[in-house]
């Protein structure tokens, strides 16, 4: 009798925990407590503010109001590809923040072409601020006149068109001026690139009309500007880890957000970096703000749970400690009841009471204009393909590799020059270097038609690019290779050692110096041997699938 | 022990009269009100609390918040019935357009200026046959107090065109110096760029409509009198006008976002802006942290942000509900909450005794920012039809 009463009282106890613990949590634990999802898609250079704030959002089981506990994904993307990806719905984020709001007008212009109202509403908030700027080694910056001199669009365009280079200023060593920008169709920042250089170009700094883009002066000056960039690339963070990594040799200057500098000058303070210091140029014609927009989205796939659960994540970004941190990355904090303070100065290669004007940003025709004349006038790119056909590309994998490679030649223009080497026990030319417009559909049957069999002569393949491009590309247009392979090289004639000698002693001094990507493909590619091979370049090397080769040679495209 | 039987009877009636009174004046609203709670809900059911529906223009919105607090503390009552206060922020445009087609029923709206009362006067005559507002009864709307419309600039730029004061024809200046394609360049500051003006959208905020008003009177250099005819009729004023509102690249939702923008954003993107008084003061502070001090300049004729409360004249508007709300109003101008309204918020009070001049006020802290407590002259407000008529030619031609 004792015991059955001592079961009873354990059972209430039971009950009164489990009562207890749903009062927690408002559903009955291991039953899947509820939780509404906010995703969202950013801008890549606030990576290193928001990742962290996301992790500690979601630790503290926020709730909306009918209780359900909010949780963050926060995935970066470029801000001007995620456009295309969320009009495509390819994605399909309840928050869109890109760096900046220059390209909302684009978006709801090409959102309203099925829909009958904008994506993205008036009134949206910035989490943070940051200008874009020129980055510049400070040698070089101070050549130029800087401090004192202020420098502008204008100037870097003269410069980076110039034969002479770096000599007409006293240093011949430095060679030619290298500028690079991301690309414009996938990032923000080469958007804001060739907007400005446009104004500058026109001589305007407002009221930039489609008609000025017409001009034949305004046409070559841009050209001659494009003519100058080492290459373009998907993302602003990446483009400054490359600068910072590889010095001054590789890059003079590069359009980035001034954010970027601070944090890599935080780094070589703390000894994390032996690079010389890189200070921020504020063109004097004026600039753009990267000013972070967080646009709960208008869209038919977000829930009115997830516009509640997306604001009380907005609100915790923009309190007081949130803000403080931003201002440790290097940003301005929206919040103006926060100062201007460190990192945020002169020792950190920034002025904070720069910039003293900005460019108008154009209407969404305008930037419609740029785009396509940038189309017109962007530097070509001289490209040979490299293709492993050995024996072990059985399969799926030569399947996938056949179908993305017709993909990846589809976005090149009829401008571009190609070559493709396939490789196994022999080395085959399907196509010599000329220009891809003549023989469009010819290469595309015959990449089509690969078949594997034989051993893999990687090195020697290799070799044989870049002797070749050395020969029949042009230093007026961007030279690349991109090797895709599988295995370990079983049969070539010249070693590693001789491919890096190849390879290495054109590529530094060289002013348009030849990039080679590599995939590695499958679980079996040397990984070492071709990460040795594009990173004594100054490219990339990437890790690939036949889940996910489209997707690689996508993003090698946007080099372009 | 014998008790005489009439000591009874004394003493029944003593106990009845007692708890008679007792409860008689449980029941009764004068005493009810500091008798025990529990006790009195017992015997009488509490009184219906009155409440009055506030809708109210968002630049007050911490202080009216403040004001409801202390409010309530004291207990406030009309008749007996306790009166309650809910409110709702809105933009002051927004505000009349709500209660016009009947989406609102408050009790009391106080929008940022007599401006809308005008045009809600002008709108409900014409739908409803009288005026929502009756302006001839002084009592029906009285401002708390109230903040001139006044142009901030950043210090350094404000030295570079107006080492002292702008002179009378501030207007024309502005105007002259945002078309003037060299900008800057024209006052030896090339490096500044282009001149940026700004003021917020019209038809979503006050102080935009204020300054669209003032610069319509800033053309025609009166300050009273204005025509529709002056605004419809008149090629170069349109043409003068339009100039300089093309070149503002964005127009604030509301006073308060935009100036908080101008602070975040600095003097690469504002170079002059025009708000209230009482807006410069909330951000001078933050100023200095972010691109140094900020100028104040009072144009020679402004208008007044005078945050009228009126008592809707409207069926859904008891004469107990009106009652209450002018105890709630005489409350907003009890000397506490207008001095609160003048050292915390930088207001001008209504009641005329509160010196603007008082140690640690803001007018004393910001002098040297250009803060002054005499206020320059004012325009005529129009009549409402004239007010509408700006509105849409603005609306026509500019909204975006």
């Amino acid at each position: 009798m004792r015991k059955r009463f001592l079961q009873l009282i354990a059972i209430v106890q039971i009950w009164l925990f489990l009562a207890a613990a749903c009062e927690g949590t408002g559903t009955v634990p291991g039953l899947g407590q509820r939780a509404v999802s906010v995703s969202i898609i950013y801008g890549s250079e606030k990576q290193e503010w928001l990742e962290p704030l996301v992790a500690e959002f979601n630790a503290s089981k926020a709730k909306i109001q009918s209780g359900e506990s909010i949780k963050v994904e926060a995935t970066p993307m470029g801000s001007i590809e995620s456009v295309h990806a969320i009009i495509e719905q390819s994605v399909q984020p309840t928050v869109w923040s890109p760096a900046s709001s220059i390209y909302i007008p684009v978006a709801n212009a090409e959102w309203r072409k099925s829909h009958n109202d904008d994506l993205v509403l008036e009134n949206t908030k910035d989490l943070v601020l940051s200008p874009v700027v020129i980055a510049m080694w400070q040698p070089m910056a101070e050549a130029l006149g800087y401090p004192q001199k202020s420098i502008g669009w204008e100037d870097i365009s003269r410069l980076a068109v110039s034969e002479e280079g770096w000599a007409a200023y006293g240093y011949p060593e430095w060679g030619k001026f290298k500028f690079g920008h991301t690309h414009p169709e996938y990032s923000n920042s080469g958007i804001v690139a060739i907007i400005a250089q446009a104004y500058a170009a026109a001589g305007k700094q407002r009221s930039l009309k489609s008609e000025d883009l017409q001009n034949p002066q305004v046409r070559s000056f841009m050209a001659d500007v494009q003519s100058s960039i080492i290459h373009y690339g998907t993302s602003t963070g990446f483009f400054a880890n490359r600068m910072f990594e590889r010095g001054p040799s590789y890059l003079s200057a590069a359009v980035l957000y001034e954010n970027l500098i601070v944090t890599q000058e935080s780094k070589r303070l703390n000894g994390e970096s032996q690079q010389l210091p890189v200070v921020a140029i504020y063109p004097k014609e004026g600039t753009f703000w990267a000013n972070h927009p967080y646009a709960i989205l208008n869209a038919p796939w977000v829930t009115p749970q997830q516009k509640e659960a997306a604001q009380v994540f907005l609100n915790y970004l923009l309190d007081k400690p949130q803000q403080m941190r931003a201002l440790q990355y290097g940003f301005r904090p929206s919040d103006p009841s926060i100062s201007l303070t460190s990192p945020l100065d002169s020792q950190h290669g920034v002025d904070p009471q720069q910039p003293k004007t900005v460019l108008e940003v154009p209407s969404a025709d305008v930037i419609y204009s740029i785009q396509s004349l940038w189309h017109e006038i962007k530097k070509p790119v001289d490209l040979v393909i490299v293709i492993d056909t050995s024996g072990s590309m059985a399969g799926k994998k030569i399947g996938a590799a056949r179908s993305s490679l017709v993909q990846f030649i589809n976005l090149l223009s009829d401008r571009d020059q190609l070559e493709v080497i396939a490789f196994s026990s022999q080395i085959s030319t399907l196509t010599e270097l000329s220009s891809l417009g003549e023989k469009r559909e010819d290469i595309t049957r015959r990449v089509s038609g690969i078949i594997e069999g034989g051993d893999t002569r990687l090195y020697d393949a290799t070799i044989q690019a870049h002797q070749s491009l050395m020969e029949k590309g042009s230093d007026k247009h961007i030279r690349a290779i991109v090797i895709l392979s599988d295995g370990q090289d079983t049969a070539s004639d010249a070693s590693l050692q001789e491919v890096l000698n190849q390879i290495g002693s054109k590529s530094e001094e060289s002013e348009s110096a030849i990039k080679i990507f590599t995939i590695a493909y499958g679980d079996d590619a040397d990984e070492d041997v071709l990460k040795n091979i594009a990173e004594s370049t100054g490219a990339k090397q990437y890790k690939s699938t036949p889940e996910n080769i489209n997707k690689i040679y996508a993003e090698i495209a946007t080099f372009f | 022990m014998y008790t005489p039987r009439i000591n009874w009877i004394i003493f029944s009636f003593f106990v009845l009269i007692s708890v008679a009174v007792f409860v008689a004046s449980l029941v009764s609203p004068l005493v009810r009100s500091y008798s025990y709670a529990p006790l009195r809900d017992l015997i009488l059911p509490p009184p219906k609390p009155i409440t009055l529906y506030v809708l109210y223009s968002t630049e007050k919105d911490a202080w009216i918040k403040e004001a409801i607090q202390i409010f309530e503390k004291t207990n406030p009552s009309y008749e007996g019935h306790p009166i309650k206060v809910e409110v709702k922020d809105m933009g002051s445009r927004e505000m009349y357009l709500a209660v016009l087609d009947g989406k609102e029923k408050p009790v009391i709206i106080s929008p940022a200026s007599s401006l809308q009362i005008s045009i809600l006067q002008d709108l409900s005559a014409s739908k409803f046959g009288t005026p929502l507002v009756e302006v001839s009864n002084r009592n029906s709307c009285r401002s708390v107090f109230s903040s001139p419309l006044v142009l901030v600039a950043w210090q350094e730029r404000a030295q570079a065109i107006w080492s002292r004061e702008p002179g009378k024809d501030v207007w024309q200046q502005i105007q002259k110096l945002a078309t003037d394609p060299e900008g800057w360049g024209a006052y030896g500051h090339p490096e500044w760029g282009y001149f940026k003006f700004g003021h917020t959208n019209p038809l979503k905020s006050n102080s935009g409509f204020m300054t669209i008003l003032l610069l319509t009177y800033g053309y025609f250099d009166k300050t009273s009198s204005l025509t529709t005819n002056d605004i419809l009729g008149n090629k170069d004023f349109q043409s003068w006008f339009l100039g300089l509102e093309e070149t503002i690249s964005r127009f604030g939702e509301s006073t308060g976002t935009y100036m908080r923008d101008i602070i975040t954003y600095g003097p690469s993107v504002y170079d002059m802006v025009s708000v209230y008084e009482a807006t410069a003061i909330e951000q001078a502070d933050n100023a200095i942290g972010r691109y140094g001090e900020l100028r104040v300049f009072y144009p020679p004729a402004t208008v007044l942000s005078d945050h009228p409360f009126c008592i809707l004249n409207a069926e859904w508007v008891s004469p107990q509900e009106a009652s209450a709300a002018q105890i709630f109003i005489d409350f907003l101008l009890s000397e506490p909450i207008q001095n609160l309204a003048l050292m915390r918020y930088g207001f001008r009070p209504a009641e005329k005794s509160i010196r603007l001049d008082q140690p640690g006020s803001p007018f004393v802290r910001y002098e040297t920012n250009g803060l002054k407590t005499d206020l320059p002259p004012q325009v005529e407000i129009p009549a409402g039809n004239i007010l509408n008529t700006l509105l849409d030619f603005w609306s026509r031609n500019i909204n975006r």
